[in-house]
């Protein structure tokens, strides 16, 4: 998974809006909870695990259109990972999102209480 | 539970006649090399089929390219490795003449299109994880997680090696509806424009709210609500009839990730 394709180092991260945030609420009725209209803009919330360091940002507003890669490259900036490092996401606690699916397509299926909890860690956690 | 399985039979033997052509720029010979003609499994992936071509081409490209990762497009398409062989064809290629003929790379490996699939434990890593989505949809990810590691291997190796007893044998727990009242909890699909763009996903039950079985009609009202034209979907090379159960499609028709990957077409009749 240290591969990396689209949407490659955008030098500019000061646009990610991030912000300091809570525990976002528990995993429950997610369809309740969501909107029903397609949002332009989605917010992840950042999960550490395993070993790897807790992003003082934990809250991030991206693009509904962007992909899982780009947030992907945005983390490893900012936990300042070599090429030779890897990064791994997992949505759910359960699987990682291809690179190239989109943040809209997660957030409409597993997106909770309007935010996608996306876990990172630098080792394999969840298979 | 996938009961019909003269159906599943049928689409694990779907197979597509596939002509690999060397790009000419490539070629460091004075003649071109002849092309390379395979029937791939159209439930499988490229890298799981593509050693022979590699081995076929290697010798005829520059020497400095021999450690290049090989990739393919038709038409000028890359195609994307990740996704299973018959959807490419469907996506790309439904209405054209067999052979499916795709020209080989070496050079020039498109970044900002292809994933990098540096060996088959990428595809395996790509592959699993996409089951486990489907899962997550399906049964909230408890299936996957209850099984043993063997089981996902066999998953794995099923595929890999075309044994389709071998796969069912364990993908059947993954279709089971005997504990969820015949139904899975969503249905995991994922819809394809051919004017490229990403896929769409979205959370949608098999069964609407007064408990009728929701169609292949009431999945692409709820996909795109403004449009009132006619759509044509196709999936495994085949038109579907857009009054097909999608609870019995997903049993049925779903590739080994166990996603339905349905390919919209705009109905010209």
């Amino acid at each position: 998974m240290a591969t990396e394709t689209e949407d490659t180092a955008p030098t500019k991260p000061a646009e990610n809006k991030c912000e300091e945030a809570d525990e976002p609420g528990s995993p429950t009725d997610k369809e309740k909870q969501l909107s029903r209209k397609s949002k332009s803009n989605i917010t992840l919330f950042f999960h550490a695990t395993g070993n790897t360091p807790i992003l003082k940002k934990r809250k991030m507003i991206v693009e509904a259109t962007r992909k899982i890669a780009y947030v992907s490259s945005f983390l490893r900036r900012y936990l300042r990972l070599t090429a030779a490092e890897s990064l791994f996401l997992y949505i759910n606690q359960a699987f990682s999102p291809s690179l190239d699916q989109t943040i809209e397509n997660l957030f409409e299926c597993f997106g909770t209480d309007g935010v996608l909890n996306v876990h990172y860690s630098t080792s394999q956690a969840w298979g | 539970m996938a009961t019909d399985r003269e159906v599943l039979r049928d689409l694990w033997d779907g197979k597509l006649p596939v002509c690999f052509v060397l790009n000419d720029e490539e070629v460091c010979d004075l003649q071109t090399p002849e092309a390379f003609y395979l029937m791939v499994p159209r439930l499988s992936y490229f890298p799981l089929v593509w050693d022979k071509v590699r081995k076929h081409f290697i010798k005829h490209v520059h020497a400095d390219h021999h450690d290049m990762e090989m990739w393919l497009d038709y038409n000028g398409t890359p195609l994307k490795w990740h996704y299973p062989i018959g959807l490419l064809f469907d996506l790309y290629a439904y209405d054209t003449q067999l052979p499916w003929t795709l020209t080989v790379h070496f050079e020039k490996f498109p970044e900002n299109i292809l994933l990098h699939c540096g060996s088959r434990e990428v595809v395996e890593s790509h592959f699993m994880s996409t089951l486990k989505e489907a899962d997550a949809l399906k049964h909230k990810g408890q299936v996957m997680n209850t099984m043993q590691k063997r089981d996902h291997n066999q998953l794995w190796l099923g595929l890999q090696n075309d044994k389709f007893d071998q796969f069912w044998s364990v993908n059947k727990k993954l279709m089971d509806t005997s504990s969820t009242d015949g139904e899975f909890k969503h249905i995991p699909f994922r819809i394809y424009c051919s004017d490229e763009g990403p896929f769409i996903q979205k959370l949608v039950k098999p069964f609407t709210e007064d408990s009728q079985p929701k169609l292949l009609q009431n999945l692409i009202e709820e996909i795109f609500p403004d449009t009132c034209k006619q759509v044509c979907v196709i999936t495994h090379g085949i038109e579907l009839s857009l009054d097909v159960p999608l609870q019995w499609m997903s049993e049925h028709m779903s590739y080994p990730d166990n996603f339905l990957h349905l390919c919209i077409v705009s109905n010209t009749s």
